[in-house]
Order: C-alpha cells, then sequence, then structure tokens
C-alpha cells in the first residue's frame, strides 16, 4: 500500500513538473532557454504579417547570432492577450504597443533609458519631431515608434463630383466641412461617415473643440464645455443635420471606415495609416484626403503612432535592446517607407514613403500629410483612458440614433473613470 | 466460503489499487484545470486583483461594490433575466412543437431535421453575420420592407428595446435544433402499449399531446429546460457579436459584463466576484428547478 501511494504521489508529482516545464517553455519571460527573442505584434491580414516578417528578417540578418520568433493577434484579440500574458508573467521581450493602449500596460513595460537607447543602437534624434512622445506616458518612456500616424479626411471625389459637392482641400474650416457633407448627401448616400473607434470618432470634436479630452497631466476633461459642444456637433451630424447614417449595432467597430470604402458615403475620418489603402480601393472610386478642417483657423490634430517596447519580465534585455534596435533601424524603416505601408518615424525614411505611392497621388498625399503633421500634439491619456474607450463606444450608437445626448454619455464616462 | 471471503477482499484492494491508477492521470488533470482554478477564483474575488501589480485583500468590498457601486452590474443582471425569461420558455416550447410536428407521417422527415440542426453546428460568428446583414438598416428585411410596403423598419440592433429581442429571435433560430433532436428522440421512443391504450380509451389529437405524450417526455422537457436554463444564463456570443452589449448597455449580460471587467478593465478580483455571483445563481435556479419536478415530471419506474 504504502508503495503505491509513493507511486501515486511520484506520478502526481512527474505530471506536475512536466506541466510546469511545458509553462516554462512557452517562454515564461518572451525568451526561450535557447535564447529566442519573441516579438509580439498585432496583424489583422496576411498582408500584414508578410510586411512584419519582412522586418523581422532585417533584425535577423542585422543579429546573425539571435534566434528571432514573431508572434501576431488581430488587433482586437492582441490586447486581450497581452493582458493575459502579463498577467502569467509570459509577455514577450519585445510586444508591440500603440499611443493610445499604452496608458493601461505600462506596468508590463520596462523604462528604456539612455543607455538602453544607446544599446539598442538608437538616438531620440533619429526620430521625426514629437516621434519620441508617442510611447511616453508620464514623461516615462515605454517604447520608441516605428510610425507616426494623424487623423485625416478621406473623400470619395467621384460621389462629391456627382453631387456638385466642393472638394476638400488643406486650409479648409468646419463650415465648408458642413456644406461639403450636406450636398454630398443625395440619392442614397451620406455625405459622411460617423467613427466608432476612438480616434475616428474624437478627431473631429478635438479640432474642433481645440482641446484633447484628457489635459496634459493626464486628468480626464471630457465634460470640458468645450469638448462637450463640439461632441454635440458631432452626433448631430446623424441625429440633427442627417448627413450620416445612424450606426447599425454597437458591434460594428469600423462603422465608419466601412461605409466609406462600400461607397456608401462621401467621407469619413480615418489615419494616415490607410492612406494607401484607400487610394488604391476595391471599389474603384476615386479617392482623395484632407487634413481635419479647422475651426476659426486652427485646427489640432493628434500625433499617434504605434512602435515596440521591451517587456518587464524579458531576461535578455540586451539582446531585445538589439532586436529592438534593428526592428526600427534605418533598413526597416526605409522599408516600411516604400513599400508604403506607414508613415515611419525615422524622419530620414519618411521622404521614400511618398515615393512610394502612385504617381498621380503622390504630390497630395504629400501636401496633405506635410498640412496634417504641422500642428499636432502628443495625445494625453488617463490612467483609465481604455476603459473610457470600452463604455463609450456602445453608448455612441444611442447618441447617433436620437436616443441619448452626447453631453449625458459624456458625464457618465467622466463620473465613472476620473482619476 | 468462509476461505472466499478474505480472497475477495484482497482481489478487491488489487484493482482498487489498478483503479486508482489508472483515475490518477484524469484526477490529476481534474485537480490543475478545475479545482485549483475554482478556489483560485474564489480567492480572487475577495481581492482586488489587478492582471498585474500588487494584489490586496480587501473582503467581500468586490460583491459589495458590485452591488452598490458598479453602474453595470444591475442592467447586467437584468439583461440576462430578461434574456432567460424570454428565451427559455420559446426555444423549449418551439423545440416541443416542431419535434411533435416531424412526426412519423411526414415525409422527408429527416432531412427537415437536419435543416432545424444546421444552425447549431455552424459556427456562432457565421450565424451572427447572416443576422446582421439581415437586420441593419440597409439589410434584406429593411430592405425588402421599404421596397414592398414603404415602411421603413427601426434600426433593430441599435434600437435599446428591439436590440434585445433580436438577440432572443437569432439565439432561438440557432439553438432551437438541438431541444428538437433530443424531443424527437424522447418521441421516439414512446411505448406502443401506452400509445394504444390511451387510442382506445379514445385520445386523439390535441388531447392526446397534452395529456399522455408530454407527460410521457415530461424527463426530456425537464433535461431541456435545465440545459437551456443554464445556457441562457451564460449568454455571451450572440450580444457580443450582434449588438456589442449595446447600444449602450442595453443588451450586454452578465458573462459580457464579466468579461469586461476581467479583460478589458483588468480588474479580476471584480470579474471573480461576478462570476461566483452568476454561479450561485445559476445553483440556485437548477435547484428550484430539481425541487419543483416532482410535480409535473413523471418517470417510469
Amino acid at each position: 500500500m504504502k508503495k503505491i501511494r509513493m507511486g501515486a504521489v511520484a506520478a502526481i508529482a512527474g505530471v506536475a513538473v512536466a506541466m510546469t516545464g511545458c509553462a516554462g517553455s512557452g517562454g515564461a519571460s518572451g525568451s526561450g532557454d535557447d535564447g529566442t527573442i519573441v516579438v509580439d505584434m498585432w496583424a489583422g491580414s496576411a498582408d500584414d504579417t508578410k510586411a512584419l516578417e519582412a522586418q523581422i528578417k532585417i533584425a535577423q540578418e542585422q543579429n546573425p547570432d539571435l534566434k528571432i520568433e514573431l508572434r501576431t493577434a488581430p488587433w482586437g484579440d492582441f490586447f486581450t492577450k497581452l493582458t493575459t500574458n502579463m498577467a502569467s508573467g509570459n509577455m514577450a521581450c519585445v510586444t508591440g504597443m500603440n499611443s493610445g493602449m499604452l496608458s493601461s500596460y505600462t506596468d508590463g513595460f520596462a523604462e528604456l533609458s539612455a543607455a538602453d537607447l544607446k544599446t539598442a543602437g538608437l538616438a531620440e534624434s533619429d526620430f521625426a519631431p514629437g516621434a519620441t512622445e508617442i510611447l511616453k506616458n508620464k514623461g516615462t518612456m515605454y517604447g520608441l515608434p516605428f510610425d507616426v500616424a494623424t487623423m485625416l479626411v478621406y473623400f470619395n471625389a467621384d460621389q462629391l463630383a456627382a453631387s456638385g459637392a466642393a472638394t476638400p482641400a488643406p486650409g479648409w474650416t468646419f463650415d465648408d466641412f458642413e456644406a461639403t457633407a450636406k450636398a454630398a448627401t443625395s440619392n442614397g448616400k451620406a455625405g459622411f461617415a460617423v467613427g466608432m473607434g476612438d480616434f475616428q470618432w474624437q478627431a473631429l470634436p478635438i479640432a474642433k473643440a481645440g482641446l484633447q479630452p484628457v489635459s496634459a497631466d493626464g486628468e480626464l476633461q471630457l465634460t470640458d464645455k468645450k469638448f462637450v459642444e463640439a461632441a454635440t456637433w458631432y452626433g448631430d451630424l446623424v441625429s440633427a443635420q442627417k448627413v450620416a447614417l445612424p450606426v447599425a449595432s454597437a458591434s460594428d467597430t469600423g462603422w465608419g471606415e466601412n461605409q466609406y470604402s462600400s461607397g456608401n458615403a462621401a467621407m469619413a475620418v480615418d489615419g494616415t495609416w490607410n492612406a494607401v489603402s484607400y487610394l488604391a480601393n476595391e471599389s474603384g472610386f476615386a479617392a482623395g484626403m484632407a487634413p481635419l478642417p479647422s475651426e476659426g483657423g486652427e485646427s489640432l490634430s493628434l500625433i499617434l503612432g504605434s512602435g515596440f517596447g521591451i517587456s518587464k519580465t524579458c531576461e535578455n534585455k540586451e539582446d531585445a535592446l538589439k532586436v529592438l534596435g534593428s526592428l526600427l533601424s534605418a533598413d526597416a524603416q526605409d522599408y516600411i517607407a516604400s513599400s508604403g505601408r506607414s508613415y515611419p518615424a525615422r524622419a530620414e525614411s519618411q521622404p521614400l514613403y511618398f515615393e512610394s505611392i502612385d504617381e498621380k497621388y503622390r504630390a497630395q498625399v504629400e501636401e496633405v500629410f506635410t498640412a496634417a503633421f504641422e500642428n499636432v500634439q502628443g495625445q494625453y491619456v488617463s490612467d483609465n483612458w481604455s476603459k473610457v474607450g470600452t463604455y463609450v463606444q456602445p453608448q455612441l450608437v444611442s447618441v447617433y440614433n436620437g436616443q441619448e445626448t452626447m453631453a449625458k454619455v459624456l458625464e457618465s464616462a467622466q463620473q465613472q473613470f476620473a482619476n | 466460503m468462509t476461505a472466499n471471503v478474505p480472497r475477495r477482499r484482497s482481489l478487491a484492494k488489487v484493482e482498487g489499487r489498478q483503479a486508482l491508477g489508472f483515475a490518477t492521470p484524469a484526477l490529476v488533470g481534474l485537480a490543475l484545470f478545475t479545482i485549483v482554478p475554482v478556489v483560485l477564483s474564489v480567492v480572487m474575488s475577495f481581492f482586488d486583483w489587478p492582471t498585474f501589480g500588487e494584489k490586496t485583500f480587501i473582503g467581500i468590498d468586490n460583491y459589495i461594490r458590485l452591488f452598490t457601486a458598479s453602474p453595470d452590474f444591475w442592467p447586467a443582471m437584468r439583461n440576462t433575466a430578461v434574456f432567460t425569461i424570454l428565451y427559455v420558455p420559446l426555444n423549449v416550447g418551439l423545440s416541443l412543437v416542431l419535434a411533435m410536428a416531424l412526426g412519423p407521417r411526414i415525409r422527408g422527415r429527416g432531412a427537415l431535421r437536419v435543416l432545424f440542426f444546421i444552425p447549431v453546428v455552424t459556427p456562432m460568428v457565421a450565424n451572427v453575420l447572416v443576422w446582421k446583414m439581415l437586420l441593419q438598416p440597409q439589410g434584406l428585411f429593411n430592405g425588402a420592407s421599404e421596397s414592398w410596403f414603404g415602411v421603413t423598419l427601426p434600426n433593430f440592433l441599435a434600437d435599446p428595446q428591439w436590440a434585445m429581442i433580436m438577440v432572443v429571435i437569432m439565439s432561438v433560430w440557432q439553438g432551437v435544433g438541438y431541444n428538437m433532436l433530443i424531443f424527437s428522440a424522447a418521441l421516439e421512443q414512446l411505448p406502443e402499449s401506452v400509445m394504444e391504450a390511451a387510442r382506445i380509451d379514445g385520445a386523439s389529437g390535441l388531447r392526446m399531446q397534452l395529456s399522455i405524450v408530454v407527460p410521457m417526455i415530461s424527463p426530456a422537457v425537464f433535461f431541456a429546460t435545465i440545459m437551456t436554463m443554464i445556457t441562457a444564463l451564460q449568454v455571451f456570443v450572440q450580444p457580443q457579436l450582434l449588438t456589442g452589449g449595446g447600444p449602450g448597455n442595453a443588451t450586454q449580460p452578465l458573462v459580457q459584463f464579466i468579461y469586461n471587467q476581467g479583460f478589458k478593465f483588468q480588474e479580476l478580483g471584480l470579474a471573480a466576484a461576478g462570476a461566483w455571483i452568476l454561479f450561485a445563481l445559476i445553483i440556485v435556479i437548477t435547484a428550484l428547478q430539481f425541487g419543483a419536478q416532482k410535480k409535473w415530471v413523471h418517470y417510469e419506474h
């Protein structure tokens, strides 16, 4: 009997050890025992994954002694997965991060010092003005960006021409925007498509109000009078002015962008990261772009972007920094720029982006990008910023349908999520 | 006889040991993947437990916070209750009627059963996509209504009242085939002698169904009701994908609330407390159903 008990205990212990081993080899710290550096990044399509693989290849060539492994998940799942990985101490050494999401994940990232940047072979001066602010939170740097972005108004030039609406151009005002949206609302098509994503719906209210819904020191200010007025105006585009279609469901997170892409709406707001795909859209319409309109001669826009940071739990920080450095090296950035995927964060690589654009659009893109990045401000976020987004998004549907006021939604979010 | 007893005992002992040996891997799995997480989640519900960072013991504060300070908790409870109250009777009733209607006299009933069962095995994401295309303002229903009758239908998934009704209708459509199959199997097993006796006594038509057939298959109805009730209380995918829990929080059920607290707001302690409240609800309702079964479920002894 004793023997059997011992046997059972040994069996249980064996299984337990084996299971612990399994968990460990999954890369408890994102760097396996064989020194593999794991890079975790979002990728929503085969094209995204292919582009990331090309960058990993560059990093691999620059660090032949290291083994680099890429892991991906779609944008929506990436942050859920990241939360789980962080909670279980399983975060990849080099992890992708976005400016709007950083505040919820600072605990998982190692602070990057000047010495770290040196190890990575990078300098702040390599990047475009303002770019190193993208992955900073309350003055601490948690990562460096591979791209910079801002929000633009994209338009269906064919639809605008057919309805006789004026074409948006740099320097246009909110009055011009309204006039264009009204004129383009005809024949069952809407002049504008409202956004559901944080950046997509907030861009115009921020530009109109001239301020962000969070103060520079990280305090939530959703109930600021100017912002409430501008946001109310935005909701009224659907419910009062009727120049935009009401959203079909709160689960339609990419509503505005989809309406625009499928040719149901003449204008939509989206990031510069989608410029190329909109220009070469599958619906086949002639697309154009313009910076956000201005109010009283001023227009505020956010500088956004995504990049990579090093996880706090990474065992091979030095190797991880080298990989980070390679992923943001001139070669990798030139690749991003010349493939037209996004506007690179490295200043020297930025001209290559315009060269990648189809010649007939090149001048327009360069003019609009130059104008749009002229008056940008780093995004301010509060500690609970991602909760605000999660709360507000399903409420927006009620606002657009006229069942709830924007002021009430913003007030409720302010009450719940103010620091 | 007396010599056989010790031998039997020792045989039983050996067999018992062998059985333990075979059961050990399963028991280890049960301990690691069921008992440990369950215990951990109880512990978690008494802590302020962020996904990362300092964990603090706060007693029953999470439970108090849910009931008194969380703006979405009571609406989530209400939504779960509304969904369950609408979904369970509709699902059980409709599947029972379907199973009875597809009786032996119906031609091609096998094919019809397959048709009704298809939504059960189709991935939910695909089902939801189809329903979204039907229900949105530019969708099939509104398009047909506008062109045939000139009537514009409501924006079903964005209207607080309609959204929940549509989640229920879509769920019933999706789940009705499963219970129908259970009832069909029970109907096939009805003892011919009892049916014959009932017929001789003059029972037929609706009377036959209500007084003879339904009581005879009441154990199957009971089983289906219990299981459907539990799945209804745990509803998540349909509102998550069809309405995103919105508009506002009009269709956010308890499980989606728990999911948001845990994975979006990173408050695992609060999520665990919510999960235990849901567990308690399910246990209480199931126990009540078991208590009530004596009055209406007839077992053949």
